[in-house]
């Protein structure tokens, strides 16, 4: 376990908002887990999914979250991305705590702290890679010459400038996967979030994916990964290994 | 390495901070949120009607039909309404008449005691015409139904209008087209001359003009009489023609049909009308006073007697009691039309709880993204509005169209208002609302993991 000397995060009933500046001003704390549980009510039995799950992320960390599947990685990733809110525990990310959130703040979170990448891409079929890239700008309020503009820079950082006009169809695997995370980026979200990026990928194709998301994080980025592929994990600098709910591992690998 | 946008996004020196941001204040703050998502709601469900054109197509049949069964139903009943209110006041409403009984009886009881009351006779139009100071013409009219012929031509049914003064022409709102009116004394001698509607014409003098059939004889009940003149023709009633007619001077059709004294309930000859005209319009209260209190000396009726013993009418009275018997047979129908536009209102929320289905992984990701429940609602919402609302249109138009062909087949003027317009494509957007409202809201709700995870 990696002890940071900033947060105590302890887990009382008091909701206690973590320091998110170090002393000395280095370190910023962007997202704060504290004791989180997620509990599923399956009819008679109650299956928990999460059993007290405590870790920060600074800004700029680039974080692989693995486990096998049913250990809680999918829950946690959902928590992290705000799809989800806890069943108990707090989540501060940015200095708000959105485990309190209901539905409509919870998509503005959504719209400007977050930014997903998906295994399977979830593109808009019918529209335009540039029309994608504008979605989140559209449920964000830009106005339309605003958003033309900073779609097609953030599609240019992904080398996809002359794809713009494409359908999702009409483009590569690799291709589809960049015009996600040129969605995911386009509204400067807090943090990046890909759940398997590379799982519909062959290997040369999730090399590049790969080799981008490192470029992202040398761009002052921050990225969660979750994976369970350990080669691919082994790219991020920080990998937290989930088993039944718990965290197994955490540790600085770079 | 350092942060994007740190400088922006931490707050500095926040150790106080405990409460959450206020994030419905920041939406609101900003104009253009609610803007872009319908913006971009309103393409998309342009994109999706395009998509699913057959699915559009048959929508739209729904709607349309709905739509097209109302509003042919409202014009063809405003046409109607209008053709009758015209029909009624062509005698204007300075006219009312005296007659033994109304021209309305709704009981076997009334139609007894009506038939006990006294004629009215010619005595009586007399004495009006003398007596009444508010009242400026008096005539008299009686009808019967008679078979006529010219030659090989036949015509079973031709309504004889015996009337007395000729000024009867002019409070009955007849002008003559060819020919002439006979003159009082002509009248008063009882002679064998007539006034033909354009449709006798027609009828016994097929291919003729008008102006070859003024001076020939015709037959009308047995008898034969020389056509002094053709009268401008008035329209039908309710698909009734009154330009089927002959006039008859009142002294010839008493001595060739003679006129019902004798209290029979169905004489096959007609019943004494007496048409009193005032003036002008403010004078006919007055004038109906009068008329009435001579009638009732005449009938020897005093302040005890509740019944008048004769029937004072005038064409308002018998439009407020069209209007009242027709005007729930009316709701009723445009009721049962409106049956339709709810089937419309069913298939419209079918194929939208199908394109919410379709669409549930579209959602999801427009939820991943930052979409609020009110962006999807409304995304659904318009789609359902815009669907119906074009049905409308069309619907407006084809129910119009319809309209119009049943009036060219029965023959009443008709009145597109674009009040109906208004309110076919109004009428339709709320259907569209109503019907697109729970899918809409079953969108909204959906979990964006589980829409995520929808194929």
């Amino acid at each position: 376990m990696t002890e940071t000397p900033i947060a105590t995060a302890t887990a009382t009933s008091v909701v206690t908002k973590p320091n998110l500046v170090s002393p000395d001003g280095k370190i910023q704390v962007l997202i704060a887990m504290q004791n989180i549980w997620k509990t599923y009510d399956m009819g008679a039995e109650k299956v928990h999914a999460l059993h007290g799950v405590s870790f920060e992320v600074h800004r700029g960390e680039y974080v692989a979250i693995t486990g096998p599947s049913g250990s809680g990685k999918s829950t946690l990733m959902n928590l992290i991305g705000c799809l989800d809110t806890p069943s108990q525990g707090d989540y501060w990310l940015n200095g708000k705590n959105v485990s309190e959130m209901d539905d409509d703040e919870l998509a503005r979170i959504r719209n400007q702290e977050v930014g997903f990448v998906f295994q399977t891409f979830n593109l808009l079929a019918r529209a335009t890679a540039l029309h994608n890239v504008e979605l989140p700008l559209i449920y964000g309020g830009i106005p339309s010459a605003k958003r033309h503009e900073m779609a097609k820079q953030a599609l240019g950082e992904v080398d996809l400038t002359d794809r713009m006009m494409h359908r999702p169809n009409e483009l590569s695997g690799g291709q589809r996967q960049r015009v996600a995370i040129a969605r995911a980026l386009v509204n400067h979200p807090s943090i990046l979030l890909a759940d398997e990026p590379t799982g519909a990928l062959d290997t040369a194709t999730s090399y590049d994916i790969m080799n981008l998301f490192e470029k992202l994080h040398e761009d002052g980025n921050t990225i969660i990964l979750v994976t369970h592929e350990h080669d691919i994990a082994a790219r991020a600098h920080r990998v937290i290994s989930i088993r039944d709910g718990l965290i197994e591992k955490d540790e600085q690998i770079k | 390495m350092f942060p994007r946008n740190a400088s922006e996004t931490i707050p500095p020196s926040d150790s106080g901070f405990t409460s959450r941001i206020s994030l419905p204040a920041r939406i609101r703050a900003n104009p253009f949120v609610r803007l872009a998502a319908i913006w971009e709601a309103f393409f998309v469900a342009l994109g999706s009607l395009r998509q699913n054109k057959l699915r559009t197509a048959l929508t739209l049949i729904g709607i349309i039909v709905g739509v097209t069964a109302v509003i042919a139903v409202v014009t063809i009943i405003k046409g109607l309404d209008q053709t009758v209110a015209q029909t009624f006041s062509s005698q204007g409403s300075t006219v009312f008449t005296i007659s033994k009984r109304p021209q309305v009886i709704t009981s076997r009881e009334d139609f007894i005691k009506y038939n006990r009351r006294k004629p009215v006779t010619q005595e009586d139009a007399e004495a009006i015409t003398r007596l009444c100071t508010a009242c400026w013409r008096t005539g008299v009219s009686v009808n019967s139904i008679q078979p006529a012929k010219r030659g090989d031509q036949k015509v079973d049914a031709i309504q004889v209008r015996g009337v007395s003064p000729p000024s009867m022409f002019e409070i009955d709102g007849v002008t003559i087209d060819a020919g002439r009116f006979w003159t009082e004394s002509e009248g008063a001698a009882g002679g064998d001359v007539c006034v033909v509607g354009p449709d006798v014409v027609t009828n016994l003098f097929p291919n003729e003009s008008i102006d070859r059939a003024v001076g020939q004889d015709i037959w009308v009940g047995g008898h034969r009489y020389t056509i002094l003149g053709v009268h401008q023709a008035l329209g039908k009633i309710l698909g009734l023609s009154r330009d089927n007619r002959v006039y008859i001077p009142f002294a010839t059709y008493k001595k060739r049909f003679g006129v019902d004294f004798s209290g029979q309930s169905f004489s096959p000859s007609g019943v004494l009308v007496v048409f009193i005209q005032t003036q002008s319009a403010d004078q006919l209260e007055a004038a109906q006073d009068q008329v009435r209190t001579i009638m009732r000396n005449r009938r020897g009726k005093t302040f005890k007697d509740d019944d008048d013993g004769f029937a004072l009418e005038t064409q308002e009275v018998f439009l407020k009691l069209y209007s009242s018997a027709t005007s729930n047979i009316y709701l009723v129908t445009i009721g049962v039309a409106a049956i339709s536009l709810v089937v419309g209102g069913i298939v419209v929320m079918n194929i939208m709880l199908v394109s919410v289905t379709e669409r549930t992984k579209e959602i999801g990701i427009r939820k991943a993204v930052g979409a609020r429940r009110n962006d999807i609602l409304t995304q659904f919402l318009i789609e359902a509005v815009m669907v119906t609302a074009i049905g409308g249109v069309f619907g407006v138009l084809t129910g119009f169209g319809t309209a119009w062909l049943i009036a060219l087949a029965i023959g009443f003027p008709l009145l597109f208002s674009a009040w109906s317009a208004v309110l076919g494509v109004g009428v339709s957007s709320i259907v569209g609302v109503v019907s697109g409202l729970w899918p809409a809201w079953r969108a909204a709700r959906l979990d964006p993991i589980e829409a995520l995870r929808a194929e």
